[in-house]
């Protein structure tokens, strides 16, 4: 498995390098795409450190050039790609807002980076996926399952992905491409930043979550992730795998 | 229930004007997505403040008890995801969110205290949503957008549900096996009609953020 090559979008931090890291531990040769350069690197270099061989590309996802780019790229270095993590999101997703006072000019970076960026992903992946007979993963939220009475966009745009994984699912499944979705709940700089904005959300996020913790990106979700990406899971697809220690009720 | 008390913000569209008669509901037109429509122009975003205008504008009108919001597209044919230009993309899921988003923005504006919305959503059944993947994530968008609303207008009584319909989308062979009604994929002035009139009457009063597939028994989720 040690040929393995995965791409992953927003991969400089959080849940991204979480994946990142999980991947290196395997051997695996691992492209962090992100804006960030500097955090970007340093990913890399931990993907470096655990034993993978890492790789960094500054990258819009929701840029369709920069991404097209990208997969160029990879594939130009690589010779191969066997797997796409689409986690990039919109810098505005943790923006707490009332439905009504959201402008809709606001929509379009979640769309953008979100939902365009998966189609220009899926599009530029499609034929080295096909060939590879590869896995495709994107990550959504248990927001998009219960709806969030302040994150409402990034609620419907995590949804919207699940939506899409499902048909993907079946149009790529007969060129023995996987696809699926994770719904993580990490603990990451941005989550915990969110702690400090609404000191009432801890109790809420973690009083329902049977383990009573908050999941570790490299250690909890990224094998989740992994597992997705590899022929161990090759019987999976258009699923979403809840990879958040039972805090969402939807089994 | 009187027709000044109803409302219905939806696209244009014969189908969607039939249910808004059936309801005795004043019908508000929801923009047509114009991409394509003008020269040099091929992204939703151009058209975003005209659609900002609207909602505005929808959201003074007078307040109603019961609110239907449809925003279903003119026509569309199934197309495999990776086939679909940035601009189909662009007609077939970014529009499609925008005005959603609008429509309910303005129907909660629109929306009395302890009144009811519900939003009436084409949605592929999970069985052949293969080709549909804008419209399939639209669905899930909107479904998601309900559960989100419900929670914000729950404490000043406003219930927030939703009906899917795969009646547009549905193919002519379906995937094996047959849904369970032979009916499928149901019809819009009937099935869905009669569905959408139960989640906005009183004999519901404790149901929100819930999603009633009108589908003949295709999906079981």
């Amino acid at each position: 498995m040690s040929e393995h090559v995965v791409l992953i979008t927003g991969a400089s931090g959080g849940v991204g390098r979480g994946i990142a890291i999980a991947c290196g531990t395997a051997g695996w040769t691992v492209w962090i795409a992100a804006r960030r350069r500097a955090e970007g690197e340093q990913v890399a270099t931990e993907v470096d450190s655990v034993g993978g061989h890492g790789h960094f590309v500054e990258c819009d996802a929701g840029d369709a050039d920069d991404v097209t780019r990208l997969v160029a790229e990879i594939v130009a270095t690589s010779v191969r790609l066997d797997g796409v993590v689409h986690n990039a999101t919109s810098g505005l997703s943790p923006k707490p807002v009332v439905f009504a006072d959201v402008p809709l000019s606001e929509l379009e970076d979640h769309v953008a980076v979100s939902l365009r960026g998966m189609h220009t992903l899926a599009v530029a992946a499609y034929p080295h996926l096909r060939e590879s007979k590869g896995s495709f993963v994107a990550l959504t939220s248990e927001a998009g399952f219960e709806g969030k009475a302040k994150l409402s966009v990034y609620a419907a745009i995590k949804a919207a992905q699940r939506g899409i994984v499902r048909s993907l699912a079946r149009e790529w499944g007969p060129d023995g491409i996987r696809v699926n979705c994770v719904a993580p709940l990490a603990g990451t700089p941005a989550m915990e930043r969110a702690f400090v904005m609404d000191p009432d959300m801890a109790s809420r996020v973690l009083g329902r979550n049977p383990l009573g913790r908050m999941g570790d990106p490299a250690t909890d979700v990224g094998p989740i992730v992994r597992f997705l990406l590899s022929d161990d899971a090759r019987y999976l697809t258009g699923n979403t795998l809840m990879a958040d220690g039972g805090s969402c009720p939807i089994s | 229930m009187t027709a000044a008390q109803t409302l219905m913000i939806a696209s244009p569209l014969e189908a969607l004007r039939s249910v808004a008669t059936t309801m005795a509901a004043t019908f508000v037109a929801v923009p047509e997505c114009p991409i394509g429509a003008h020269s040099g122009t091929d992204s939703a975003w151009c058209h975003v403040d005209a659609l900002e205008e609207w909602r505005a504008e929808t959201a003074r009108g007078p307040k109603a008890d019961a609110i239907v919001v449809a925003v279903w597209p003119a026509t569309n044919a199934a197309a495999s995801f990776t086939t679909l230009s940035p601009t189909e993309f662009a007609r077939r899921s970014e529009w499609p969110f925008v005005a959603w988003y609008a429509s309910l923005g303005a129907a909660i504006a629109r929306c009395a205290t302890g009144g009811t919305i519900v939003a009436l959503i084409e949605r592929p059944s999970p069985l052949d949503c293969a080709g549909w993947a804008p419209e399939g994530g639209t669905a899930d968008a909107v479904e998601a957008l309900v559960r989100s609303l419900a929670r914000s207008e729950g404490p000043r009584g406003v219930r927030v549900n939703a009906v899917t319909t795969p009646t547009r989308l549905a193919p002519a062979r379906p995937v094996a096996p047959y849904p369970p009604l032979n009916s499928f994929p149901g019809t819009i002035e009937h099935d869905v009609t009669n569905a959408v009139s139960m989640l906005l009457g009183p004999g519901v009063a404790g149901v929100t953020g819930t999603v009633v597939h009108a589908d003949c028994g295709r999906s079981w989720r």
